[in-house]
């Protein structure tokens, strides 16, 4: 089966690989060619020409507005991509656009899914990323064998769009949980407390978490060169904020969380990992 | 002066009946047709679209709903325009997308001026709302004669989109106001205290405020009649924190209102005052 990529970022390019090393062939395009460099893979010239060799296409790229001009643009996949292939979107987008996107693919035919992930690059590389869709149940269950290969729960959650719903509601969790860790790291340290013991501690009882062990560890360390770029959870937020407004959902925790992402973008630590929160709080 | 009058909303058509009573010679023109009749009635001409409302004109001012209803009157008039057509915006939208109005306008030889308003329609019927400008000295000069028919305030912020980025604030002022004289009302009823008592004391003191003082009152009165309606002070605390986001700023009260807000637009009471936020507030303490 010939398999398309689109999106060969820190994320990308190991999902990429899996794919390939599975025995599926690699058709790529990348906005700059030489992110596609040493990949063991077909180079296309644009999107429309990928979507015409294959029959699954996956995009894993940054915003609502770059997926749209991909699949749906001049020479997008929209262009190229025969009745009956899959895009399979693996970007962070708004529940909306997505739903947008795939209802316009469908007048060709085209199928789509919603497929967001989590799990940051160690679950890309790992291929242990947590997979949740959105779209038709019968279409992932085709595809299901390519999502095997990235991670290790794939859950249809629903519908079109219903992918980027659960997305959003990993992201609240998640990103919250990180600002609660800097805001215990640095009650520990002004009270001048080891926030290594504190977190050795915590890890063994109701309050360990994964983000505690991983992000808490950072803290720790001060290590706040980025896994996932904090930036990336900005954005993020601006989507869930907007999908609550939408709804009439209060949120009044993640639009708190909103704003010291807000801070860290203007101390201009968008590219430093997210357990720059931390530091936040130690400029006030 | 020639004045084209877009948009006869609860804001709109007082604004435009006192452009009438100033004695401009005043167009008027609504996407429904009815709300045209009483300007009609009280002496001004109508339009069948924005271009055709924008013909011959010395300024056009409108006063609609959000920003693609500006983008999209704005490029009608655009198309009626003679070159050196003052436009004046009043809604309040986006400082970015009135940048942006004013940039495509400008390529047609339109200056365009954003100048909301604060005052509400007690202000627009009074002719006493303050305006808020942003935009050329030129355009300023030109429209001011018929922005002093509907306001008493008037302010040349600055350069383009900066009437909005001030109307911004006053929404950030006016909404986190209106949630803490709601706040304080809730902290005094839980302990027993008498809610009109606590607001007389504070009147005196450096709590005071216009909020404290009149939607203090209706609150007191449990008079939630809009007024201003929730659902369009969430609309500005949304343009307020679309704009933070975009800069990176941190604004945690305007978001804790935002969210407020928010969820009274979600729990139905959108078309009420946004005073209603102390029902909310009791709502989630059972204070009902």
């Amino acid at each position: 089966m010939k398999v398309g990529f689109i999106g060969l970022g820190a994320m990308g390019r190991p999902m990429a690989l899996h794919l390939q090393r599975a025995g599926y062939e690699l058709f790529v395009w990348a906005r700059r060619p030489a992110s596609a460099d040493g990949l063991p893979a077909t180079l296309c010239a644009t999107p429309a020409e990928l979507g015409r060799q294959c029959d699954v296409v996956f995009t894993i790229i940054t915003s609502s507005a770059d997926v749209e001009a991909v699949a749906l643009g001049s020479n997008g996949l929209i262009e190229g991509m025969a009745p009956d292939s899959v895009l399979i979107d693996c970007s962070t987008i708004a529940p909306d656009a997505a739903r947008r996107i795939a209802a316009r693919l469908a007048e060709k035919g085209i199928h789509m899914l919603d497929a967001p992930v989590s799990g940051g690059t160690q679950g890309a590389i790992d291929a242990t990323l947590a997979i949740m869709a959105g779209g038709d149940a019968a279409v992932l269950e085709r595809v299901r064998p390519l999502l095997d290969c990235l991670g290790q729960r794939i859950v249809h959650i629903g519908p079109s769009g219903a992918g980027q719903v659960a997305k959003a509601c990993n992201q609240m969790i998640m990103v919250a949980a990180i600002e609660a860790a800097a805001e215990a790291m640095r009650l520990a340290s002004a009270s001048g407390v080891d926030c290594a013991k504190v977190k050795q501690a915590l890890a063994g009882g109701s309050a360990a978490s994964r983000v505690l062990d991983v992000m808490g560890e950072r803290m720790v360390k001060r290590d706040f060169a980025a896994g996932i770029e904090a930036r990336l959870h900005h954005k993020d937020f601006g989507l869930v904020l907007e999908a609550a407004r939408k709804s009439g959902v209060p949120v009044p925790l993640t639009a708190s969380v909103a704003q010291q992402l807000n801070a860290l973008m203007a101390q201009g630590w968008g590219k430093d990992d997210t357990a720059s929160l931390l530091r936040v709080l130690e400029r006030a | 002066m020639k004045i084209a009058f877009l948009g006869l909303g609860i804001m709109g058509r007082p604004m435009a009946l006192n452009l009438i009573r100033g004695g401009h010679d005043v167009t008027v023109w609504a996407r429904r047709v009815e709300s045209m009749q009483p300007l009609i009635e009280a002496g001004a001409k109508s339009a069948a679209s924005p271009a055709e409302a924008a013909l011959g004109q010395d300024l056009v001012v409108s006063m609609v709903a959000d920003a693609p209803d500006v983008a999209e009157v704005m490029r009608g008039v655009a198309q009626g325009a003679a070159p050196g057509l003052v436009a004046v915006d009043m809604s309040t939208i986006a400082p970015a997308a009135a940048r942006q109005i004013g940039l495509d306008l400008a390529a047609a030889g339109v200056d365009f001026m954003d100048a909301p308003v604060s005052g509400g329609e007690v202000g627009a019927i009074a002719g006493t709302l303050s305006i808020m400008a942003g935009g050329s000295d030129a355009a300023f000069a030109k429209a001011k004669p018929a922005l002093e028919c509907m306001g008493k305030n008037i302010v040349h912020v600055g350069a383009s989109g900066a009437g909005q980025v001030a109307k911004a604030a006053n929404q950030i002022v006016t909404g986190m106001g209106v949630l803490a004289v709601a706040e304080a009302f809730a902290f005094a009823a839980k302990n027993g205290v008498d809610r009109n008592r606590v607001r007389e004391a504070l009147l005196g003191g450096f709590a005071y405020s216009k909020i404290l003082e009149s939607h203090g009152q209706r609150m007191l009165d449990r008079n939630f009649k809009p007024g201003f309606k929730s659902w369009m002070h969430e609309k500005d605390l949304n343009i307020v924190m679309q704009t933070a986001h975009e800069l990176g700023l941190c604004l945690p009260g305007s978001a804790a209102t935002a969210q407020m807000f928010n969820a009274m637009v979600g729990s139905g009471m959108g078309e009420e005052d946004s005073i209603a936020v102390l029902k909310l507030l009791e709502r989630l303490s059972g204070q009902e």
